[in-house]
């Protein structure tokens, strides 16, 4: 076998990669959304597999496969989806590392988006606060925290009014000056030159803005989104539009911002942070203004965030049952710390 | 009536007024937005200051207003950033220093008190060379930057955090506004006088507010209404031999009250 992957249809190659691990099984999902050949018509050689390429090649539709190289772990994964599968040679296992990461109480979808954030293919980027200290007129709020998000991973923080959560937050985006600790936002350290240029990265969304009362429509407050970099315009429009779809707001694109409901604008400033694309987002009390209703329909579209693009995402918020309702890891802010 | 507009003063002062009055108004909405009332306000007796100091000196009072609102601008500047002050605080000080230091300037220098009116209500057939391209050249570079930065203004508008984390530099575009305010101030208060600029400046915005459904439409209106009070307020003036200025403000009063109760009539959102 010449490449590493090849994919047949009518025994005609219409995709091959010469990359390694799962690479050519995610350049090979890239090239599905682009065809239009039905993904069941296809036929998929790979060079080697184990339970985590056979998840992807399951996750991807593909019903019919030859594998020259298989692990044992990655028979049951084709046989429970019903993929027609041949082999050359069948072995225990492979040595690779993210083999043994996949427990068998993973779901198909939870080790797909477990492999793409392995593999760098989710949006979000890594968070790294260390020994953090805020004061705010002479009072510490924030008292030597430290905190570490990995790419695509979310958080909750919890705690009482007044305890620092949007301070925290603030200081994250750079609004409000530490006083000392360091803050590190992927590669870019908050407050240097290089944080500024990319300061987009991060998506802030507040309850203040669902207060606002400019006249502007809900696409305007999405293009904001793009407004702090130099874009054509007719790639400015596909963003606005791709984004506003992506969090099924589309239909509100003409109609003024401040007549939505609360569940509406933070559809279209959750849309608006796509847009800017937003490694990571940082929402402050989302649910404030929202009925339960909206509430239900935010913590819906931040699931399927997190699973789909997958930012980074750090939620602050008193409200326990939606908390509880998300069911993302939680800690609390008291006295300046996080536990 | 068409023959007046053979008068090199007249022709000059309806050119400026027009392109003010589609232009002005832009820096209009940038004040209701920022909410910077306060520094207009105290830009208008600060350009009584500077009118009431040219005056004193004998030199154009264009000039004089221009480099004291500029100054007054800078001084709140520096002094809300460096004493941690609040800009409206600081406003409403240096609004009551510059218009007793104006009555003083009128008292001790004995100036006329037409002259000392005349700041109230402008000089729109006096302007000279400079006046006159000076205006008309803010006016264009005023439209400018409108245009070459309306979606960072927008998102400035919007939420100034918002806009700081979308990537644009929000401290820079509200400097460039406070700026842009004191030359319009400067500007406006030589057309049609430091008590009826808001004609030019704030009723079109205002009336554009009411309507508007999005940032380019209240531009856009804004822009509209205050080129329409200045075209018809000019002409009015001209017909009924009326001073311009004044003409302009009743006219664009008259709108803006006429187009609230037509709102309530209607029960606008």
């Amino acid at each position: 076998m010449e490449h590493s992957l090849i994919v047949l249809h009518n025994d005609q190659p219409v995709f091959t990669s010469d990359e390694h691990w799962l690479y050519p099984l995610f350049d090979f999902e890239q090239f599905l959304n682009k065809t239009d050949i039905p993904v069941n018509q296809l036929f998929l050689k790979d060079k080697i597999a184990g339970k985590a390429a056979a998840s992807l090649i399951v996750r991807l539709g593909i019903r019919n496969c030859f594998i020259e190289l298989l692990s044992e772990r990655a028979v049951p994964v084709f046989e429970q989806h019903g993929v027609k599968f041949a082999y050359h040679q069948l072995v225990d296992h492979i040595q690779c590392r993210t083999e043994d990461l996949i427990t068998d109480s993973m779901s198909l979808e939870e080790t797909y988006l477990f492999l793409r954030k392995r593999a760098g293919k989710v949006q979000g980027t890594k968070l790294l606060i260390n020994a953090l200290t805020v004061q705010v007129a002479g009072k510490m709020v924030i008292d030597h925290l430290d905190l570490e998000l990995g790419r695509g991973e979310q958080l909750v923080i919890c705690g009482e009014n007044g305890s620092g959560k949007t301070t925290l937050l603030k200081a994250i985006l750079g609004l409000v000056p530490a006083a000392n600790g360091v803050i590190m936002i992927g590669e870019e350290q908050v407050g240097t030159s290089s944080w500024q240029k990319n300061r987009f990265q991060t998506g802030y969304l507040h309850q203040e803005t669902t207060k606002n009362n400019f006249p502007i429509t809900a696409g305007e407050v999405v293009a904001i989104g793009v407004s702090g970099i130099k874009t054509e315009k007719s790639e400015r429009e596909y963003r606005v539009e791709l984004s506003m779809r992506k969090t099924g707001c589309f239909h509100l694109q003409n109609q003024l911002f401040h007549l939505l409901s609360g569940g509406e604008k933070q559809r279209v400033s959750l849309a608006r942070c796509l847009c800017q694309n937003a490694r990571l987002l940082l929402l402050d009390e989302p649910t404030s203004y929202l009925d339960e209703k909206g509430k239900n329909e935010l913590k819906e579209l931040l699931v399927d965030l997190s699973k789909n693009e997958a930012p980074t995402m750090l939620v602050v918020s008193h409200d326990s049952n939606w908390v509880d309702q998300l069911n993302w890891p939680t800690k609390t802010l008291k006295n300046g710390r996080l536990c | 009536m068409l023959e007046l507009f053979t008068y090199k003063p007249i022709l000059q002062g309806f050119v400026v007024l027009i392109l003010t009055g589609f232009a002005f108004p832009i820096t209009g909405v940038y004040l209701l937005r920022m909410n910077l009332l306060p520094l207009r306000f105290m830009l208008m007796h600060g350009a009584i200051l500077g009118g009431a100091l040219s005056l004193a000196m004998e030199v154009s009072p264009f000039g004089g207003t221009l480099a004291i609102n500029l100054l007054l601008v800078l001084l709140i500047t520096w002094m809300s950033r460096s004493l941690k002050s609040d800009p409206g605080q600081l406003s409403a000080f240096f609004m009551v220093l510059s218009i007793s230091l104006a009555f003083i300037f009128i008292y001790r220098f004995q100036i006329p008190a037409k002259d000392s009116l005349g700041l109230m209500w402008g000089s729109l057939y006096t302007l000279n060379s400079l006046e006159f391209w000076g205006t008309l050249l803010f006016s264009l570079l005023l439209i400018l930057f409108q245009a070459l930065f309306r979606h960072q203004l927008r998102a400035v508008f919007f939420d100034a955090d918002v806009a700081k984390t979308s990537g644009v530099n929000e401290s820079r575009f509200y400097y460039a506004i406070i700026l842009i305010t004191a030359i319009t101030v400067a500007a406006a208060m030589k057309l049609i006088g430091a008590l009826l600029l808001d004609a030019l400046l704030l009723l079109p915005a205002l009336i554009a507010s009411y309507h508007a459904k999005s940032y380019r439409g209240m531009i856009l209106w804004a822009s509209f209404w205050g080129g329409l009070f200045a075209t018809v307020g000019f002409l009015l003036s001209l017909v009924f031999d009326l001073p311009a200025s004044s003409t302009i403000a009743v006219f664009a009063s008259i709108v803006f009250l006429l187009l609230i109760v037509a709102k309530k009539r209607m029960n606008y959102p």
